[in-house]
């Protein structure tokens, strides 16, 4: 019901080929965006500082862009420039930083918060899923079932704004935001430094994380505990834990592989939010102080990197499924 | 977090021999608790004027006051009193959820019929969009069109709204694919029911609950957007909604000091029940009004 047309392992050319008509479709639609708006698109390519300058040199800054071509050339040399990796100047930056060294910076630290707190939370989130099935219908099933209902009501930045006071402004246990102190530490002491900044965003990252790995586990496995190789393994006469962990779980967690993966972007979305409130220096602040300044090349160049991480990864994960699992090998479609 | 994704389709396992212990009436208390804080907040959100002390727009006190019996949570950085505020609060966020949701669901509707019903050009061209809109990954899509758009209440309206149509268009789809393909459709079909009379007649009685309980679900994750676009600072900032107060809670330094106590806590805890009142209600419909769903 979830993913009808998304259905995973429909043959390695037609996923290559979705694959590639949804990225090329994502860079078309970061191109038209800006120029459908309202507005002058200059202002919108070019950054708000056009509104200080004279007609003139207006006109200047619209040849060099090339936005007094028509709107065909601009596209093809729109694509020209990402196929040679250029994705423009950021404004914020005098110097006239290429937006490609932007984000190469701030890649890393959203890469690593957003791994380690998707490995923990997946790895808990099973178990307590795995456990919530066995235990179904049951008044602990139930309690966790609505203790996760709500976790998932919780705007996860607003878990930051109250974890920050209380164990950074008045225990003074961990830093109040930011991914390293200043000066930074030499040798070990910057590895440990980089984790001691890292605990607080992960610990919200994974709170945050915790219900989809919960709610999939929990409802694919009642979906295995009805089947028959279950009940012949309990008529094996097989303890109760080895039912559990060898037949059900291990059948379980398929489903699982797949809808994390297909969740990815909405994960991301969370990343976003709490480098914000931590200051981490990462893509999420990246983002939103380029929405502050209004760097619209930086915007996007975020943006395309964001839409090319979420559809790799689920193409990857598509691939990896069809290995996992020998029933889909053969395409259905 | 999954801010869009507050659909609990995946809850529902497929089969199972056990059976619960306890009784279907959990769905009725789960559903009558959430249609409670829904009942409190939607007074709050149509009579804030006779429930706050005070008008949220206009400094009453000095700025930062810790809660008092005139002030009970205090007030802001302009010295507004934050406890109207937070009453104020919940029309911003039910009326986007209410926009969102039944705007989103109505269109995601026309075009889930429309594609599962029809099998032509337009209908792939459709889901192909649907695709297109689903995995483009949603904070960061929202944050660009709103930078471009400017910030302003009816701009994140528009822009939740064209990100939240397709999860229920899909849904809605293969509801109806499922439908269109049982004998009594083929049935009718067969004995001379014109396409738009089977639509009415048969499949949109199958798919409309669907699309109720996603009214609801998409209410809520609308809710939840909206809180986190304001608190970006994309809101309107004259606007007396919760994720702008956290937004100047944040702004201001509130956690440094003891106001997050009565700032921040309170105003994310209003978010919070707001968003938790809807899924339970969908929850609990999607179980009581689904036959096939019953028992699970």
């Amino acid at each position: 019901m979830r993913s009808d047309s998304r259905q995973p392992g429909t043959g390695l050319v037609n996923r290559l080929l979705a694959y590639f008509v949804t990225l090329f479709l994502a860079l078309t639609l970061n191109f038209f965006l800006p120029r459908a708006m309202p507005g002058d698109p200059m202002a919108l390519v070019a950054g708000n500082s056009v509104r200080q300058m004279g007609a003139e040199h207006i006109a200047e800054l619209r040849e060099s862009l090339g936005l007094d071509r028509p709107i065909g050339e601009q596209y093809i040399r729109y694509l020209g420039q990402l196929i040679r990796g250029d994705l423009g100047q950021s404004y914020r930056y005098s110097g006239g930083l290429s937006v490609v060294k932007v984000l190469a910076d701030r890649f890393l630290w959203t890469f690593m918060l957003v791994l380690v707190s998707l490995t923990i939370a997946t790895i808990i989130g099973t178990l307590l899923g795995t456990w919530a099935a066995w235990r179904h219908g049951t008044w602990r099933d139930v309690g966790l079932l609505s203790g996760l209902f709500a976790l998932r009501s919780i705007p996860a930045f607003w878990l930051a704004m109250i974890l920050i006071p209380v164990f950074a402004v008045q225990w003074r246990l961990l830093p109040v935001g930011d991914s390293y102190s200043f000066p930074r530490p030499e040798g070990f002491r910057r590895v440990t430094d980089v984790a001691y900044h890292a605990i607080l965003p992960i610990t919200v990252l994974t709170l945050a994380y915790i219900p989809t790995p919960f709610a999939i586990m929990r409802s694919s496995m009642l979906g295995v505990v009805g089947a028959d190789y279950i009940r012949t393994a309990r008529a094996k006469g097989l303890s109760e834990r080895a039912v559990l962990l060898n037949h059900a779980a291990r059948n379980a967690l398929l489903p699982l592989v797949t809808i994390v993966a297909l969740d990815f972007g909405q994960l991301l979305g969370g990343v976003l939010i709490i480098e914000t409130v931590f200051n981490y220096r990462g893509l999420g602040s990246m983002m939103f102080e380029a929405v502050k300044s209004r760097d619209y090349p930086l915007l996007q160049g975020g943006f395309l990197l964001f839409t090319f991480g979420v559809l790799t990864v689920n193409l990857l994960v598509d691939l990896l499924y069809t290995r996992l699992d020998p029933r889909v090998r053969r395409g259905n479609e | 977090m999954s801010q869009t994704d507050v659909s609990y389709g995946h809850l529902i396992p497929m089969r199972t021999s056990r059976k619960p212990r306890l009784s279907q009436g959990l769905y009725t208390v789960v559903g009558l608790a959430g249609g409670f804080i829904l009942l409190v907040l939607i007074v709050f959100a149509l009579f804030p004027e006779k429930i706050a002390p005070f008008d949220p727009s206009e400094t009453v006190a000095r700025p930062f006051l810790p809660p008092s019996g005139e002030h009970p949570l205090g007030t802001n950085d302009i010295g507004q009193d934050l406890f109207s505020e937070l009453i104020w609060g919940a029309r911003v966020s039910l009326l986007t959820g209410v926009l969102v949701g039944l705007v989103a669901v109505t269109i995601g509707s026309i075009v889930g019929l429309f594609a599962g019903y029809y099998d032509n050009i337009g209908s792939t061209f459709l889901m192909r969009v649907v695709d297109l809109t689903l995995a483009l990954p949603f904070l960061p899509l929202v944050i660009l069109i709103g930078a471009y758009l400017g910030p302003s209440f009816r701009n994140i309206i528009i822009i939740l709204i064209l990100v939240s149509w397709a999860a229920p268009a899909r849904l809605i789809r293969s509801r109806v694919l499922e439908t269109t393909s049982q004998p009594y459709v083929e049935a009718a079909i067969a004995t001379g029911s014109s396409d738009n009379r089977t639509i009415v007649k048969h499949i949109w009685p199958a798919a409309r609950i669907i699309a109720l309980v996603q009214v609801v679900m998409v209410s809520a994750a609308a809710i939840l957007a909206e809180a986190s676009l304001s608190f970006l600072g994309l809101g309107d900032p004259s606007a007396k909604s919760w994720g702008t107060m956290l937004y100047f809670a944040q702004a201001s330094g509130a956690f440094l000091g003891d106001a997050w106590k009565w700032w921040v806590v309170p105003t994310g805890i209003m978010i919070s029940l707001t968003v938790l009142g809807l899924v339970l209600v969908g929850y609990a419909l999607e179980q009581y009004m689904e036959p096939s769903l019953r028992r699970r």
